[in-house]
């Protein structure tokens, strides 16, 4: 009776994940391989793949898209690590401070703040009137530009990237760090012999999670980034409502899921790995 | 750390500047705007502030259409979530059922597709069944995306209420019903509220999806506001939207960060 009663609970929930999610992918795979003609039999063809291999303008999107996710994924690493790392290793109000203000965005839609980084780094935005005021020449504004959605994503994408970083440094026990330290090892000995090795793991989780992320957004880079070429989110939205297009905006659908494959694999199998270790 | 109080932890100030910086400016600079009437390069503070924006914004017809569109959709997403989910959540966490960890770990995988690409496989879906630009093609799209976390913050719930209650009032002779209204429920409670409205404001602000499948008839708040950068308008009409509506938004996540757990966010990612 158990059995069947849990099976009935959960039915709802699994019947809407397996129409809006599992149906959704299988169907625009399918559909963007086996092509509806005109005269309404469907037959095998790639011409929308090879359509957009071949286009200038969808590989040039491709590629920004590309550039922009390994952008932030350095720059959330840069900056998430040595605040994760300082998290993990101090105690008192100023880190309470630190933390607080790290995990602030997670507070803040990212439409909120499309419009508040567009009065300050935009052309005579903040920065703008700040930098004159301390008599120094205004900088080439980011707003528009592939830089513009890159601080918007970091921005975004830092509270969890140092969430996650936290966590996997609280794997590590403080006490092995004390002894690497009273036998002398350096800060940065300690960091590459004791630290990165244990991190591994979490540091991949939270690139995955992060390039998940940012290779599929929409808002920033439609809000602050160029017309042209514009991120993959920006370029499958214009070609499915603007231009009508569901055909090609499904094969780049398939394209994102392609590229961003690995990530989602190693994303899942972790999560399942953590829930092993956990019962 | 061991070295003792004193020394000045220059490392925690350098952090505390840099991100004051990044992260609070921009919060600062919106605010300001709402607030302003004048504001010309390169003057640092405005040359004028006052309200004036605010009763012509909150005058704009489009504003309270839009607003009171987002309320309705996020009421109804927000209430069916709760009651797909919420019995379900109570079966992972204490019923036993063929499956019950792949169909558990199946919710979380769902994130591991780009989001935006998913959407635009929905958006195929929808387009033969004539769901674009409908309110149900809206609230289905964004029920979806509650999914996960209106599972597992409740699944952690009713996996943390004291059993020997249960049992004890079993043992007392409750019925089964009973037990879950008096005793389950109750424990439960303020996890599952923190849930709901995580899933209100989420869902409040879900712009993506309310643009691909919305346009152009539903025009949700957050949609609004994107028109409103499109079209350049008045500078001061998106600030005192963002204001009016991220500070009742801020205090509900408080209060649900509080009950959650900041480090529980984490973990729900798979830390």
């Amino acid at each position: 009776m158990n059995a069947s009663t849990g099976l009935l609970l959960v039915a709802l929930p699994v019947l809407l994940l397996s129409w809006l999610i599992v149906y959704p992918i299988i169907a625009a795979v399918i559909g963007t391989i086996f092509v509806r003609q005109p005269d309404g039999a469907t037959a095998f063809s790639l011409a929308s793949y090879r359509f957009f291999f071949s286009d200038a303008y969808s590989l040039t999107n491709l590629w920004l898209t590309l550039w922009t996710t390994v952008v932030c994924g350095l720059l959330l690493l840069v900056t998430g690590l040595p605040i994760a790392l300082y998290l993990r290793f101090s105690q008192g109000r100023l880190p309470a401070y630190v933390q607080g203000l790290a995990i602030f965005p997670m507070f803040v839609p990212s439409i909120i703040l499309s419009y508040a980084l567009i009065r300050t780094i935009g052309p005579n935005g903040t920065v703008d009137i700040l930098l004159n005021a301390v008599g120094l020449p205004k900088l080439p504004s980011p707003y528009l530009t592939p830089w513009g959605p890159v601080i918007g994503l970091v921005w975004d994408n830092l509270p969890l990237t140092v969430l996650m970083l936290t966590a996997g440094l609280g794997n590590i026990a403080k006490s092995s760090i004390e002894a690497a330290r009273d036998v002398g090892a350096s800060p940065l000995r300690v960091f590459v012999s004791i630290i990165m090795p244990r991190m591994g793991n979490s540091l991949l989780v939270t690139a995955s999670f992060a390039v998940l992320g940012i290779f599929s957004s929409f808002t920033l880079p439609y809000v602050l980034g160029p017309a042209s070429p514009e991120m993959m989110g920006p370029f499958m939205q214009r070609t499915f409502s603007d231009l009508n297009d569901p055909l090609n905006a499904l094969t780049q659908a398939v394209i994102t899921f392609g590229f961003c494959l690995f990530f989602g694999i190693f994303y899942v199998r972790s999560i399942a790995k953590n829930r092993e270790a956990g019962r | 750390m061991s070295l003792g109080a004193a020394r000045i932890d220059w490392t925690g100030i350098l952090f505390a500047a840099l991100l004051t910086l990044f992260i609070a400016l921009p919060l600062i600079v919106v605010g300001t705007w709402a607030f302003t009437e004048v504001w010309r390069y390169p003057s640092v503070i405005p040359q004028q502030f006052g309200l004036r924006f605010w009763s012509q914004t909150l005058s704009r017809s489009d504003v309270w259409e839009s607003l009171f569109l987002s309320l309705r959709l996020t009421a109804t997403v927000t209430l069916l979530s709760a009651v797909i989910c919420l019995p379900a959540a109570y079966a992972f966490a204490r019923l036993t059922f063929p499956g019950k960890n792949i169909l558990f770990l199946s919710f979380l995988a769902s994130h591991a597709f780009p989001k935006f690409g998913l959407l635009v496989a929905i958006a195929g879906i929808f387009l033969q069944l004539g769901l674009i630009s409908t309110f149900w093609g809206v609230v289905l799209i964004q029920l979806v995306g509650t999914l996960m976390l209106m599972i597992w913050i409740p699944v952690a719930a009713f996996q943390n209420v004291d059993r020997r209650m249960e049992e004890a009032a079993q043992d007392a002779g409750a019925t089964p019903l009973r037990v879950f209204w008096s005793i389950t429920l109750p424990q439960a409670a303020p996890t599952i509220v923190a849930a709901l409205l995580l899933t209100f404001v989420g869902t409040f602000y879900e712009t993506e999806g309310a643009w691909l499948i919305g346009a152009p008839e539903i025009r949700t708040m957050p949609v609004l506001m994107i028109t409103f950068i499109n079209n350049q308008i008045v500078v001061q009409y998106g600030a005192v939207l963002s204001v009016m509506l991220w500070v009742p938004s801020f205090i509900a996540l408080m209060f649900a960060r509080r009950v959650v757990g900041t480090g529980a966010f984490a973990r729900g990612f798979g830390a």
